[in-house]
């Protein structure tokens, strides 16, 4: 009997016992607590831009979840994005492209972020893959577009992305809008989303504009002459920038390439 | 009853006096506040967000950052001060609980936690205030509807920041109860933050997990840390957004922070009372 009491207090046993204690009470009370846990975090993660992990894999052990975990996320995203000029000044196509989703992870409230990574993904690193498979005075024409093609479809997604987080930003719809035209010279699409971003709130009046003369470059004379028709009327009259002297120059142009007669003109 | 208060908030007092006389606060409050005021010469680091939005995410991050520092150390310092220097032993030897002891040690921290988290809301709310009446003045198109910061979010935010430093405080004098150095409890209590920082990503990863042994491990480590990703809540508030964070919510995350610094402060004398001293 008492050897048994012996082993009862022995220090292991009940520093044992006391952990065992320990547990089932945090893991009681963590049970009492869940309701409270989960109606509020439910409010808390509804309105917060989630922070993957397994994004982050490249910065893991630089200090940057504690960093970024602690709400230093904006700061080192500023940080993160001075790094990634380095990668691209190196032209390291592999860590720009890293460095873009890690920035943009860390502060996907940024446009600035999601529209600057795209273009260095759609313009600077297609050059730099074309110069190093030979330059484009060797490189085949379909190559080279092939390359152009791939990199323009990373910054498409990176920039569908971005719209998951900023859905009204015309900036966003502009710039695919701009990588259709300028990189792809893909008028019909680029055509498209210069609409889409001429229809959302806040859009600069250059898109409305861009899309009437993307739509002549089609051929499509008749629907830019009737597009400009209905954007003269709604445009501002005391709005410099709204430029309506120019829309009304483009009407006058189409009325006479569309020979449209005297007494049916704007 | 009024008499055990009375004790614990003798002991919370000179707790109090022993912390604001230490160097280390000191210092770190003055690095602190420092830093905050700082935040205005960091802007040109600054590439995505507006000037405001970042010295807000700056003064929030320096508030987090120092203030578990600061708490995970001074409890730790205060505690094992009174059992290195035998003051502990006088203390209970006259007709005073260990738990008073334990609780007047935590009160003690806690409201050094709330001078530090007071006085750095107060320098970021008025860093914001001087930063946004300069911009008034250089872009006043863009304040059309007036001042766009909530200063009494700043606040709010360091009210929840404040209660998360209990819960870490608490959880430091828990390790402290059964740890034998200064240095262990310091130690552990920072792996206890990290994870207490990163339970969600347990939380989240179970509810993936097929049944099995991972499952539950997972699961109960979830369990056993709470989740301190509910007091980051400092994007959804200062500025004005869609659909702001209910009073409700955050009632709800102030309960859940007292409760888990409650329950440390028990656990920690389920410990402490059978501690030889």
């Amino acid at each position: 009997m008492s050897a048994l009491d012996l082993d009862l207090k022995h220090p292991l046993l009940l520093r044992s016992l006391k952990f065992v204690v320990v547990v089932v009470l945090l893991g009681a009370l963590a049970q009492v607590m869940r309701p409270v846990e989960q109606s509020a975090w439910e409010a808390v993660q509804a309105r917060r831009s989630e922070l993957p992990l397994s994004q982050m894999e490249g910065a893991l052990g630089q200090g940057v979840v504690f960093g970024v975990l602690g709400g230093f996320r904006t700061i080192l995203a500023d940080f993160t994005w001075i790094q990634l000029y380095l990668a691209w000044e190196k032209r390291e196509a592999a860590e720009l492209d890293a460095l873009i989703r890690l920035v943009t992870t860390l502060n996907p409230d940024s446009v600035y972020f999601w529209v600057n990574g795209a273009r260095m993904l759609a313009y600077d690193v297609p050059h730099w893959r074309m110069d190093d498979a030979g330059g484009v005075q060797i490189l085949p024409d379909a190559r080279q577009r092939g390359i152009a093609e791939e990199q323009a479809q990373q910054a498409f997604e990176l920039l569908a992305q971005a719209r998951e987080f900023h859905p009204n930003e015309p900036k966003l719809y502009l710039e695919v809008a701009q990588i259709y035209l300028n990189r792809l010279q893909d008028y019909a699409n680029a055509a498209k989303w210069f609409r889409q971003a001429a229809e959302m709130p806040g859009a600069p009046y250059y898109a409305a504009r861009t899309y009437a003369k993307l739509l002549r470059v089609q051929g499509l004379d008749q629907q830019a002459y009737d597009f400009l028709k209905q954007l003269h009327q709604e445009l501002p009259d005391d709005d410099p920038y709204a430029q309506k002297n120019i829309v009304l120059e483009r009407i006058r142009a189409l009325e006479a390439s569309l020979a449209i007669p005297e007494a049916l003109r704007y | 009853m009024i008499d055990s208060l009375q004790r614990m908030r003798w002991i919370a007092a000179n707790t109090f006096l022993e912390a604001v006389r230490q160097k280390f606060f000191n210092a770190l409050l003055l690095l602190s506040v420092a830093l905050v005021a700082s935040s205005v010469f960091f802007q040109q680091f600054d590439f995505g967000s507006s000037e405001l939005k970042f010295i807000s995410d700056f003064g929030f991050g320096a508030v987090f950052f120092f203030g578990a520092i600061l708490s995970i150390v001074l409890s730790t310092q205060l505690f094992f001060n009174e059992l290195d220097n035998r003051t502990a032993l006088t203390l209970l030897a006259k007709p005073i609980h260990k738990l008073e002891f334990l609780a007047g040690k935590f009160f003690g921290c806690y409201a050094l936690m709330f001078c530090f988290t007071f006085a750095l809301s107060l320098v970021l709310a008025g860093l914001l205030f001087w930063r946004e009446t300069v911009l008034m003045g250089q872009l006043a198109e863009g304040f059309d509807g007036g001042r766009l910061i909530r200063y009494g979010d700043v606040f709010v935010f360091g009210f929840i920041q404040w209660i998360k430093f209990g819960v870490i405080a608490a959880m430091t004098l828990f390790v402290g109860s059964f740890a034998q150095t200064n240095l262990f409890t310091i130690v552990v209590s920072f792996f206890g933050l990290v994870i207490c920082q990163l339970q969600y990503i347990a939380r989240d990863a179970y509810l993936g997990m097929e049944a099995g042994a991972g499952r539950w491990l997972v699961q109960g480590l979830s369990w056993l840390f709470p989740n301190f990703q509910l007091f980051n809540i400092g994007d959804q508030l200062v500025y004005p957004v869609e659909e702001s964070l209910a009073l409700v919510t955050l009632g709800l995350i102030v309960a859940y922070g007292l409760v888990y610094s409650v329950a440390f402060v028990l656990l920690a004398q389920l410990n402490f009372r059978s501690r030889e001293l």
